[in-house]
């Protein structure tokens, strides 16, 4: 049993024996089926070179995920959440993708400071809001929330202070983590993708593969054993501003390794980058806006492999009651794999009940990355993903 | 018997205003549409007398994780009592300059009547549900009503005279001049009160099963 999952074992201890004498505990969950039309390129889920959720070419019907969500306060200061979730990969994959401990007492002043410990999101997303970090705004997250999704996350601790003022709340937080030294991988290997699959504990991410190799690996472990860390700040104004910067490394040591199952070296990716965000509500449009800038590394056999990679995007989306039409634009590119892209994704919205949403969206995207030569396909990618989804509630 | 009755009749006819008239009242924003939870209050002018005000115990509930109703207007001497009709805890609490406290409700408790002391507002919000927000607003004017959500109140019984009218949102733009207006109050006809201000977005956040706050 791996340290990690000894870890995780007295985390769930941890979280369950209080869940018994805890006075508040919730239950929220969804689930959702969608009616996919996928581009031609096979999905980068299933080794290929696509960088969409689904492809392949063919029209379908899917699911695509479920999550289940216990939240418990056990006292009025301590709080608990565990979000487990059903992913739809290439195979049926259960993961625990957040379970954390919260505590934040109560403060007459205007300062107001918190801890958390467990595996949790770094607050990066301004999309993601929704249970199970879904995006109430599209169903497929923007390629840096994507990835976030992917492979950012970790054990962690994280302190956090506010200031609450008339005019707003600014907030400083920063953490330290382990278990995140694979992020940075698929990046370097793949590149971008745009997709809602949001692995955990208990998930695999798959590499691209040209030979029918099923290179996978478990995205949240040590390797090297070193601590990263993060830094944020925001500012949440009364005029419904709302600001983020956050600085990431983990600090890996590029030159460790471990193998896969066929004996490959899956290696420690020192990754840092930079993400700024903002959402601005003018009437009744709500506007997001984030960038991300960054490299990854590691050293094999005394050589330096460096990946340096880049994203931005700018969503509006209008509020109209129990509809809310959205459109997102955005860019990226890695290098010096020459790797660079943009993508447009327009959705359709709507809640015609609590328990119901109803999603249409369109996802195009263009692109451009010079390693596929190498499996006999043309730099240059076009393609459209059609979702239909229905997701159900509670 | 019968001097009782002389200064029962004596108390009434001196509670009732001589000349007393109705205000109307009206608020929209800068699009023209209602505004509902503005608290609009009147100040009498030198010269005018005003009714005098008895102390009154306001209820805040906390249903479906809100608080109800998002404003509560309330005059100097006056106590706020919080309910909690959830069947989940609440930790409400308020660290504004007009009143600090904090008090821990299960489901069906109440608190303490809080006494108000003070003019002035104070932001009330739920240190475990970080999305509940309500305001207190504190005033010694004499008259005062909350609009509904078409934007609408009345004050009925308002003694005639000059007034000076003042209306206060929690979604004022922190440190903004409160806007004022004369008002003339008479027997003949209501007196309309016509106030448009402009608001900053709702801080409340939005919760439902999509967006469970955590």
């Amino acid at each position: 049993m791996s340290r990690f999952r000894r870890a995780f074992a007295a985390i769930t201890v941890c979280l369950v024996i209080p869940l018994a004498g805890a006075q508040d505990v919730k239950v929220h969950a969804y689930a959702d089926v969608r009616l996919v039309d996928a581009p031609n390129d096979p999905s980068f889920v299933n080794g290929g070179p696509g960088r969409t959720r689904y492809g392949d070419g063919d029209t379908q019907a899917r699911f695509g995920a479920a999550a289940l969500v216990v939240t418990a306060q056990f006292t009025p200061a301590l709080f608990a959440l565990a979000d487990m979730q059903l992913q739809q990969t290439d195979h049926a994959s259960p993961q625990l993708t957040e379970a954390f401990l919260r505590y934040r007492p109560v403060s007459l002043s205007a300062w107001r400071a918190s801890i958390k410990g467990g595996l949790y999101f770094i607050p990066i997303s301004l999309e993601n809001d929704g249970i199970g970090w879904t995006s109430p705004w599209t169903i497929t997250p923007s390629a840096i929330n994507s990835w976030v999704g992917e492979e950012l996350r970790g054990l962690g601790a994280e302190a956090r202070e506010e200031w609450r003022g008339d005019a707003g709340t600014l907030g400083f937080g920063g953490g330290l983590f382990r278990h995140n030294d694979p992020a940075g991988n698929i990046l370097a290997m793949r590149g971008w993708s745009l997709s809602d699959l949001v692995y955990g504990v208990g998930g695999r991410l798959r590499e691209p593969s040209d030979d029918g190799g099923r290179d996978q690996y478990a995205p949240f472990q040590s390797i090297g054993g070193r601590t990263g860390w993060y830094a944020d700040a925001s500012w949440k104004g009364a005029s419904g501003l709302d600001l983020r910067v956050l600085r990431y490394d983990n600090r890996a040591d590029p030159q460790a390794h471990r193998l896969y199952s066929d004996g490959d070296r899956l290696f420690a990716w020192r990754t840092r980058f930079w993400s700024a965000g903002a959402s601005f509500p003018t009437g009744p449009i709500t506007w997001i806006a984030q960038g991300m800038d960054g490299d990854t590394e590691v050293h094999p056999r005394q050589r330096t492999l460096l990946t340096h990679f880049q994203s931005g995007f700018l969503l509006a989306g209008w509020n109209r009651g129990a509809w809310r039409p959205t459109l997102r634009v955005e860019r990226f590119r890695t290098w010096p794999s020459g790797e660079r892209g943009h993508a447009v994704t327009a959705a359709l919205n709507w809640r015609p009940s609590g328990w119901l949403r109803l999603t249409a969206e369109w996802l195009h995207v263009d692109a451009t990355r010079e390693d596929r030569e190498d499996v006999g396909l043309a730099p240059h990618e076009r393609g459209n993903q059609l979702q239909l989804l229905a997701r159900v509630l509670y | 018997m019968r001097c009782l009755l002389a200064v029962a009749t004596v108390l009434i006819l001196g509670a009732a205003p001589a000349h007393a008239g109705r205000v109307v009242i009206e608020v929209v924003d800068t699009n023209g549409r209602p505004v509902a939870d503005a608290i609009v209050s009147l100040a009498p002018m030198p010269g005018t007398t005003s009714r005098g005000i008895a102390p009154a115990t306001r209820f805040v509930d906390q249903k479906d994780e809100t608080f109800l109703p998002y404003v509560t207007a309330l005059h100097p001497g006056d106590s706020v009592i919080f309910r909690n009709s959830d069947n989940t805890r609440h930790h409400v609490y308020s660290f504004s300059d007009m009143v600090k406290f904090e008090y821990m409700l299960g489901p069906g408790e109440s608190s303490p009547a809080l006494l108000m002391n003070n003019p002035g507002n104070a932001a009330v919000g739920c240190n475990i549900h970080d999305q509940m927000l309500t305001y207190l607003y504190v005033t010694k004017d004499p008259e005062m009503a909350t609009t509904d959500a078409q934007g609408r109140a009345s004050i009925d019984g308002v003694n005639a005279g000059q007034y000076r009218a003042h209306a206060w949102h929690p979604q004022l733009r922190p440190g903004v001049t409160l806007p004022i207006q004369g008002v003339t109050v008479s027997e003949a006809a209501p007196a309309t009160v016509r106030f448009n201000l402009a608001l900053l977005p709702d801080p409340r956040g939005a919760m439902d099963r999509e967006h469970i706050g955590y």
